[in-house]
């Protein structure tokens, strides 16, 4: 179980970049979601033991790893948000040289281990290619490959899929189901969708603190029934921004095509339900600051809220990915 | 080209500029260098050196001039190669340049944009600079520097800024910018100033042989980017006088202007190819990533496990963390990859050897005599070099290897893994050391070649594994580890640079000044002293407890550097808690323990350096001796030496002297002497005293002893002064290794009367206890003084018997004066008692371990080690007995030895039948055709048996003529009767060319008022004296002038008068055939200071009947009237000699040359046309075609047909 308890991070400035995060992460994939600068890249950062907190704790398995973060590193896997290599070695040289200082063995030995794990990762064909000829993909695909080295008790990956195409996203996500059979795997992300399709629970963070811990499925239901989707004239979505919460607006042949929270279930004329996706839920928590409860929603379950989303300071607000 | 965008570039990198650490410390290090030149550390050699004498101005236009050019190069090219090398490098890692290759910014904006920015920014530095030397020279109030402050004139400081500084920046700022961009490697950058300075300090700025055609001269002053070498060659080199120097302006000629083009040529060029190279990038950096993209196309097939073939699980992998070593070579391989790759070593290391090779080779001893390398010489010789190229480097490569993970973006990943910090340092840190490896395996490899081109000395490792590999490896160390903790204190690669930067200047600086010591002199620069009899024997202790601080320092470093390496970025509340007192305090404790070695290892120098011959105990001591004496003993009256009886025992293991004796003293003078003084050493411990055998207690003020006999001394009456004591010699440690004049050590003990050493002096010493501080004008002596008697200038008044017992360990010989009457061993000790044959004045001890080479009444005693030039010195001093007894006097003595010492002192002294030479003289010259090295220095020393000890000369102004002068003109005699008049005139030539190099102008004075206490008298004493010596024996003519010398002697060696330069003159005059002419010789030469220096123009041939006729003018532009001799000449005058040592003839004169001459006398600014029929085809007109007539720039005084 990796725990953070009151974690705190001012910046000079001051910026307060983390306020009070408090997270139990049990195994198995997790999904950080949140807004670009809303401090998930520090979080994982701290976690990862490379940042020093202001305050709070951090336990992984019961251990302190903000006093000692040289006991996490030999269980840890980390892919950074940004990173590069030496430019003049080869792929597999570099992979062999990190694996070598990570401790990493295997039966095969080290040639053949590098070997199979860059096969992992789809980059035989250039693993003898210095680094500097790689492309954005093929340098996050050895990223990976270093962070899944080994048996690391977490993995953290900061926005992994950055620079992948569809096909490579598809291989990284099986990937990492696999490796969350037995082990804590934190993925932070802005793309809803990586959460949607590998996190059985994901938080939401923003402007450094969580505004919920959840699942897909309640995040989706939470909102069920509650969203509508119609077109508006590019002159009157102002009006309809004041008056409703809009979540997507996209202009289509001269028109607003919009997307709209409306858990009252009366939506403006010519608007239609339409299924709820987790991106709803996302956009619904960015406005609002929190997910209604299922007994007010549906009758369900309260979900768990954290932190203190000022809805009406987010309503006006465009919000990352709101609008298309 | 947008003026906006360039505008706004400009700004955003100046203001830049400004906010950089290296910015604020170069600004620093500027501001402290000014306050320490003002106190006049740089100046140029000119001016008069007596107290209260005209000097060099520091405010003067070729001063600030001069200090421009050194700082350009030492300080402005680092920092700058920094700015401006890395500028672009930086936005390539900050991937910011794909940003702005993307906006309307043009390659040609942005590369002028950021030049001119960081231009400007060391331009505004500059202008700091000449604020703050022009604050520290005319504002602060500095008392002792008044006389080298002259009045403030902005021209002074505006000048040198405009024609040096600027333009270097122009340059220099380019063509960093263009490496850096070249090569987008900072390492790369840093090896140009390192090579700059390495081809400037040791190559152009220094290299300027005598035979150094003029035209390559002038090209090295064009390719010389500090301007020095111009500055140097063209107005310093021959002294102008200080009234020149002081107040006249630089006058910048063709040749300068030249120079500064090029310099602003190869700046603009270097803009515009950076410009290029940007531009290109910038076009290129799609296509070449499309390139890139398509050959490493994915294949068509998907990888296996996507087919659910294998899963992760399956690779069964198991991590932990990594065992430290295996850390280490990791980290050290990948480095060392990155090595490889780097061109900066391919470049720098052929530079390296060459320059090692280099100096090895232009190394020179006495007289300027080339040195035969031995290993041990050349590995102490290029040590300075090798610490501070491997310094440099280290830093670079350093900072560089520290910052990589964080260029390349790495840092994250790396840092998250298990390797200990440790252990990823000590990785980079091993592979850097392959850097520093590759130096000193390239300054070996010069070392070995330039010990093989010799043919004479066999190369071992040994000394270089000794002094490299022991004593220079915990430098490297130390330096290594000060910048990775400093690096890891501040997290910035420029912070880094300039704080390390600063600590190097500052650390030369002082050892420049020669402020450094034991306790600070980490790098060990300049406190190395080799000798191949005996390794580090007096500072022994001091070394090692050096050598132990600076590892321990080491150890300390890298234990800051771990602790603040940040793998973790700090949180800043975090920070400002672990800096509460309490913390601070706890965190210090922590460090205790490291810090407890280099603690204790600089107190236990402390307290060495300071009790030690150089520390401020021995200094105190001995002004206390020169205070509280001076008023009362300076020139008290002393009685003669009427013998000596000395018994010494000496443990050479142990430094140990014991010594007893007696000294028969006689009241020679004409009244009664009540008392008299006598001087102690610092070493003498145990001491008593008795007085005609009686023990006594002399009055005792700072070593000096009053010796007050029962009743005063009627003249001719005698009393015996007895003493004995024991001590230590050398006393302690020295402040850094410098040389001390005499030591029993194991290597070898030399010993001598002229301090009290083995025996008391008489007298007050007044050279003891003077320092800069309380430094008075020498007497000044009326030109009469000679008058009446005259005492001795060194040794006793009157000759005296000896006999001196030397006891020492048994495998020791053990050399005095005189012959020796008894040489026995008993328990393991050696008894040898010398008596002399025939009285002397002076007395001294040399012992060593020594092979023997018998000659004709001489006897060279040697090192087994150094048995090369034995032959030649043996035959060279057998041929000195031998003729100078016939030109001058039969030498008086039964036999002449010559004895080695180890080169811990440099000098070669000849006491009677007794002369030492420090190894690296005569035993280790090395002969070349032109010099005959070895040879000079024999027949020079073997010339004072006569003139120093059998003539003692007056201690007055002058009388040091008749020493040093004279053995240089005996030298020369012998030159022409044992290898021909080619070989005297080769030494005639250099050490005219010596004198036209160190002569100053205001400096110099009348040969009659030289008193060896000026700066330029050693060159006017030697070179000059030897050369009137030899003109005025031209001048009476050789039977005329050889009678005249033996008189002279014989006259004056059994006289109590001692004489000077006019008793000489005077002595002499008798057997002038002319006395007028002769009178005017000596008026001219001796009594003013005259010196011709002659100009051919105008010289043509023509074709007249079977022969030619030769017209020139002759031109004398310097001073005097001497007769010279003009001559048209053809062909080779000698044929080339083969071969070195007495063996190969050295002036067999060539039947293919032809010369026609004819004899002038020309006043000063007198020209007169000559012409020359000649019966062969001319092809030069040569003034003073046999080297008789001194002048200046000989090399001037000629034409071609």
């Amino acid at each position: 179980m990796l725990s953070t308890r009151g974690l705190v991070k001012v910046y000079p400035g001051p910026v307060t970049a983390l306020n009070g995060i408090d997270l139990d992460v049990a195994p198995g994939m997790f999904g950080l979601l949140g807004p670009n600068g809303a401090g998930k890249s520090t979080f994982m950062k701290i976690l990862a033991g490379l940042l020093e907190p202001t305050s709070g704790a951090v336990t992984l398995d019961g251990s302190d790893t903000l006093s000692h973060p040289e006991s996490l590193w030999p269980r840890l896997g980390y892919l950074p948000q940004e990173f590069g290599f030496y430019p003049h070695l080869s792929g597999q040289a570099m992979l062999a040289h990190l694996l070598e200082l990570k401790g990493i063995t295997a039966p095969q030995g080290m040639k053949k281990l590098v070997a199979e794990l860059l096969e992992r990762v789809n980059l035989t064909y250039a693993a003898k290619r210095a680094v500097k000829g790689y492309s954005g993909g093929m340098r996050q695909r050895l990223g990976i490959a270093q962070a899944i080295a080994g048996n690391p008790r977490l993995i953290i990956v900061d926005e992994p899929t950055a620079g992948l195409d569809p096909e490579e996203r598809l291989r990284f996500y099986h990937l990492l189901s696999e490796l969350a059979q037995d082990r804590i795997v934190i993925l932070s992300t802005h793309i809803v969708e990586d959460v949607a399709v590998l996190c059985p629970r994901f938080a939401v963070i923003r402007a450094g603190r969580l505004l919920a811990v959840t699942t897909p499925g309640e995040a989706r239901s939470a909102i069920a029934g509650s969203m509508y989707e119609g077109t508006v004239e590019v002159a009157d979505l102002p009006r309809l921004r004041s008056e409703r919460v809009v979540t997507q607006a996209l202009l289509v042949e001269g028109k607003n095509r919009a997307r709209l929270y409306e858990p009252s279930g009366s939506p403006p004329e010519g608007f239609a339900p339409v299924p709820v996706t987790l991106e709803d839920a996302y956009l619904v928590l960015m406005r609002l600051g929190s997910l209604p409860s299922r007994e007010r929603a549906a009758g369900g379950t309260t979900l768990l809220q954290r932190g203190g989303g000022v809805p009406g300071a987010i309503a006006g607000s465009p919000g990352a990915g709101a609008e298309r | 080209m947008s003026l906006r965008r360039l505008g706004a570039t400009f700004r955003v990198e100046l203001a830049h500029t400004f906010r950089r650490p290296l910015f604020v410390i170069l600004a620093l290090v500027l501001l402290l260098s000014g306050w320490g030149l003002s106190t006049g550390h740089v100046q140029i050699s000119s001016g008069d050196s007596s107290v209260g004498g005209t000097k060099a101005w520091i405010t003067s236009e070729f001063a600030q001039t001069q200090m421009m050019t050194y700082i350009v190069l030492l300080y402005y090219a680092f920092f700058i190669a920094i700015s401006a090398g890395l500028t672009l490098i930086r936005d390539r890692e900050t991937k910011v340049d794909a940003l702005l290759y993307s906006t309307p910014l043009t390659a040609g904006e942005y590369v002028w944009g950021r030049y001119l920015a960081i231009t400007a920014g060391f331009v505004v530095l500059m202008a700091w600079q000449v604020l703050v030397n022009a604050f520290f020279n005319h504002v602060v109030p500095n008392a002792g520097a008044n006389e080298i402050r002259g009045p403030f004139a902005l021209g002074s400081y505006a000048i040198p800024v405009l024609t040096i500084g600027i333009p270097f920046l122009l340059f220099y700022a380019a063509l960093s910018m263009y490496v850096g961009q070249r090569a987008q490697n900072g390492v790369l950058v840093f090896i140009l100033p390192v090579a700059m300075l390495l081809v400037c300090g040791f190559f152009l700025w220094t290299w300027s042989p005598s035979w150094l055609d003029w035209r390559v001269n002038r090209l090295l002053q064009l390719l010389d980017p500090s301007g020095y070498r111009w500055l140097n060659e063209a107005l310093l080199k021959v002294d102008r006088g200080v009234a020149y120097y002081n107040r006249a302006h630089v006058p910048y000629d063709m040749l300068f202007f030249v120079n500064r083009a090029v310099l602003l040529v190869i700046g603009l060029a270097s803009v515009l190819l950076t410009q290029r190279s940007v531009a290109r990038a910038k076009r290129g950096a799609v296509e070449a990533r499309a390139r890139n993209l398509r050959a490493v196309t994915a294949p068509e097939t998907l990888s296996p496990w996507l087919e659910g073939a294998q899963d992760v699980a399956s690779l069964r992998m198991s991590g932990g963390q990594p065992g430290f070593l295996r850390t280490v070579r990791a980290v050290a391989g990948a480095e060392m990859r990155e090595l490889v790759r780097q061109k900066g070593l391919y470049i720098f290391i052929p530079l390296i050897l060459l320059q090692a090779l280099g100096n090895a080779l232009v190394a020179v001893g006495a007289f300027d005599t080339p040195i035969l390398l031995t290993p041990g010489i050349t590995a102490v010789a290029i040590a300075n070099q090798v610490s501070g190229w491997v310094c440099l480097l280290l830093l670079f490569y350093t900072v560089e290897s520290l910052e990589r993970e964080r260029a390349a973006d790495l840092a994250p990943i790396l840092y998250a893994t298990p390797i200990r910090t440790g252990a990823l340092l000590t990785g980079k840190a091993v592979a850097n050391a392959v850097v520093g490896g590759a130096v000193l395996v390239a300054s070996l490899l010069a070392c070995f070649l330039a010990v093989l081109v010799q043919h004479t000395v066999p190369f071992s490792i040994v000394p270089f594994l000794l002094v490299w590999g022991l004593l220079l490896v915990p430098t490297f160390l130390v330096w290594t580890t000060f910048v990775t903790a400093v690096y890891a204190a501040v997290g910035s690669r420029y912070a880094a640079y300039g704080i390390a930067l600063a600590a190097l200047i500052f650390t030369l600086f002082r050892a420049v000044l020669g402020q450094i010591n034991w306790v600070f002199n980490w790098p060990l620069w300049g406190a190395l002293r080799w000798s191949d009899l005996g390794f580090f024997e007096t500072d022994r202790a001091a070394l090692v407890w050096n050598r132990i601080g600076v590892l321990g320092l080491s150890v300390l470093f890298t234990v800051l550097a771990v602790r603040l390496f940040a793998r973790r970025g700090h949180d800043a509340v975090q920070t400002m808690h672990r800096l509460a007192p309490g913390r601070l305090m706890g965190s210090a404790l922590k460090l205790a323990p490291f810090a407890a070695v280099p603690a204790i290892a600089c107190s236990v120098l402390l307290v060495q350096v300071h009790d030690g011959i150089g520390g401020g105990v021995a200094k105190k001591a001995r002004k206390d001796y020169w205070a509280k004496n001076l008023k009362t003993w300076m020139n008290a009256p002393l009685p003669d030496i009427g013998r000596a009886d000395i018994a010494l025992k000496l443990d050479p293991a142990r430094h140990w002297i014991s010594s007893r004796g007696s000294l028969t003293l006689v009241n020679g003078a004409d009244s009664v002497l009540a008392r008299f003084p006598i001087t102690g050493g610092d070493h003498w411990e145990h001491v008593t005293w008795t007085l005609n055998g009686k023990p006594y207690t002399p009055e005792t003020t700072e070593r000096l002893y009053v010796i007050q006999p029962p009743s005063p001394l009627a003249p001719g009456d005698s009393v015996a002064v007895g003493w004995s004591f024991d001590g230590r010699l050398p006393r302690g440690a020295t402040r850094n290794g410098e040389n001390t004049e005499e030591f029993i050590l194991p290597s070898g003990v030399v010993l001598t009367g002229f301090t009290p050493s083995f025996m008391p002096v008489l007298g007050f010493m007044e050279s003891v206890g003077e320092t800069k501080e309380n430094r008075t004008e020498p007497r000044r002596y009326p030109r009469d003084y000679w008058k009446g008697v005259t005492r001795a200038g060194f040794g006793a008044t009157a000759w005296f018997p000896a006999r001196i017992s030397v006891t020492g360990p048994e495998a020791y010989t053990l050399n005095s004066v005189g012959v020796c009457t008894r040489n026995s061993v008993k328990d393991g000790w050696r008894t040898q008692v010398w008596e002399t044959d025939h009285p002397v004045k002076i007395l001294n001890v040399v012992c060593g371990r020594w092979q023997v080479k018998q000659g004709h009444g001489t006897t060279i005693y040697y090192s087994a080690a150094h048995p090369y030039n034995v032959a030649e010195m043996s035959q060279t001093l057998d041929a000195a007995r031998r003729w100078y007894s016939e030109w001058f006097l039969p030498y008086p003595w039964k036999e002449l030895k010559l004895s080695e010492f180890p080169a811990l002192a440099g000098y070669a002294q000849g006491f009677g039948t007794n002369i030492t030479f420090s190894e690296n003289i005569g035993f280790l010259t090395r002969n070349e055709t032109k010099t005959d090295a070895t040879f000079l220095v024999t027949a020079h020393e073997a010339a004072h048996q006569w003139w120093g000890n059998i003539l003692t000369p007056a201690d007055g102004p002058n009388g040091d003529f008749l020493s040093e002068g004279a053995a240089h003109f005996s030298t020369m005699l012998l030159f022409e009767k044992v290898k021909g008049p080619a070989a005297r005139m080769e030494f005639a030539k250099g050490i005219e060319s010596r004198y036209n190099d160190r002569r100053r102008v205001d400096d110099e004075r009348a040969m009659y008022d030289v008193d060896g206490k000026r700066e330029a008298d050693n060159t006017v004493l030697y070179d000059r004296g030897g050369w009137v010596f030899w003109m005025l024996y031209d001048h009476l003519g050789h039977d005329r002038a050889l009678a005249g010398y033996r008189n002279f002697i014989q006259t004056w060696s059994v006289s109590r008068d001692h004489p000077a330069l006019q008793d000489f003159v005077a002595a002499m005059r008798p057997y002038a055939q002319d006395p007028v002419a002769y009178d005017a010789f000596a008026q001219e030469w001796m009594e003013d200071k005259v010196v011709p220096e002659y100009r051919v123009t105008d010289a043509t041939k023509r074709k007249v009947g079977d022969g030619f006729e030769v017209t020139a003018t002759v031109r004398n532009i310097g001073t005097g009237v001497m007769p010279v001799e003009i001559a048209a000449t053809a062909g080779e005058r000698w044929v080339k000699r083969k071969g070195t040592g007495t063996s190969a003839p050295a002036s067999t004169p060539n039947p293919g040359y032809h010369d026609a001459r004819e004899t002038i006398t020309l006043a000063a600014g007198e020209s007169r046309k000559v012409t020359l029929r000649c019966g062969f085809q001319p092809e030069r007109v040569v003034v003073d075609p046999d080297v008789r007539v001194l002048q200046l720039r000989r090399k001037l005084a000629v034409a071609t047909l």
